[in-house]
């Protein structure tokens, strides 16, 4: 495919994405902060749900070998990375989609968050450039490089390769466990509202007594 | 039209999202915004430092910049989509942090954002949409770092709240 309509593809994309996400209010910073500040979960379902979807979608291509993976060492720089960014997409009440969906609707803050996204990203490179670390895709092995607190390259797919079972197996071992944390979230909720029913009727009571 | 009148369950929105990024796997490369977004500053950086930026290694090594990089229009696209979906639904007006406090939070937010993704060669929605889904070893160090920060961040925002 050409880079054009790559590009229009992506744009396409993106395009479903921006009016779904407006027209849903879904965010992924409150997915995770909600369910651990105020134990809601409208936006933390619509995550795993999603997930479930993908996680049988991605690994059902991969084992026929469809489809383009992600393909690049990860180590302690890709835990410490998501630590930070989970830190300030709390702080900056956005994450990377809806800095662009709130933005989309008017919302100045939400650009001023993008800006510094992008500031954040140039002063980054400027310390990669003095230290190169983590190492760049070019120089990646694929395999344990303890040195560079890497742990090398592993997904549904290599899994397959190594094990001789179909990745979409574990993509349904994995869907299974997200179902399992979905259905202990619906519990929970309805366990909220009861309690909610039992306090509202004790207030009425008391109101007429 | 309903649609632009009512708030759409996140759950239908996320899992036709899920659906048509299935497709876009095929076809391109999972659901992602940082690398738009990397690349995007790079090319904002080369408007303003000219060739000058080719003495960072980071835009000759990692992201050479230009502008027929399929994952800007992602972003592009969610900005346009949100856009129309927002004027549609009558639901567009410009929206102003009002605090001082504000402004800082979104700002040191922002900046933890943009070096959080380029640290981590990741972001959150290829941690959720695309790695983690993929059972990339990657994803399930994502997923741990993410839960751990908002946490973090929860519980400095909460102090800041309580004043």
């Amino acid at each position: 495919m050409s880079p054009v309509a790559e590009c229009l593809v992506a744009f396409l994309f993106g395009s479903a994405v921006g009016l779904l996400v407006q027209r849903s209010r879904f965010c992924n910073t409150a997915a995770l902060r909600d369910a651990i500040m105020f134990k809601t979960y409208r936006n933390t379902k619509a995550l795993l749900v999603a997930m479930m979807i993908l996680s049988i979608g991605f690994t059902g291509f991969m084992t026929i070998g469809a489809g383009h993976p992600m393909n690049f060492d990860v180590g302690l720089n890709t835990f410490a990375g998501l630590f930070l960014f989970g830190i300030g997409m709390v702080l900056a009440g956005a994450c990377t989609v809806s800095t662009w969906v709130k933005t989309g609707e008017g919302n100045l803050g939400a650009a001023w968050a993008l800006l510094f996204t992008f500031v954040g990203m140039f002063l980054f490179s400027l310390v990669w450039s003095w230290n190169y670390w983590p190492p760049a895709p070019a120089s990646m092995t694929g395999e344990p490089n303890l040195e560079a607190l890497q742990l090398g390259f592993a997904n549904a797919r290599t899994l397959q390769d190594k094990l001789g079972i179909p990745a979409v197996v574990f993509g349904f071992i994995q869907s299974a466990v997200l179902f399992a944390i979905y259905r202990a979230i619906l519990r929970r909720e309805r366990a909220q509202q009861a309690q909610h029913e039992v306090h509202q009727k004790e207030a009425v009571e008391a109101q007429a007594a | 039209m309903e649609f632009f009148r009512k708030t759409l369950d996140p759950v239908i929105a996320l899992a036709a999202i899920a659906v048509m990024d299935i497709f876009l796997f095929l076809i391109v490369g999972a659901w992602t915004v940082g690398g738009g977004e990397t690349m995007m500053t790079g090319l904002i950086a080369q408007l303003f430092l000219g060739d000058d930026l080719k003495r960072l290694p980071f835009w000759e090594l990692v992201f050479p910049p230009h502008a027929d990089y399929w994952k800007i229009y992602i972003s592009l696209g969610m900005l346009f989509g949100a856009f129309v979906g927002a004027v549609l639904s009558k639901e567009f007006y410009w929206r102003i942090p009002r605090r001082a406090s504000e402004w800082l939070l979104i700002t040191i937010g922002g900046l933890l954002m943009g070096i959080g993704i380029r640290l981590a060669f990741v972001c959150n929605v290829s941690t959720f949409f695309g790695m983690g889904a993929e059972m990339n070893l990657g994803g399930y160090l994502a997923i741990s770092g993410i839960i751990a920060g908002a946490w973090v961040g929860s519980l400095i925002y909460k102090k800041i709240l309580e004043g």
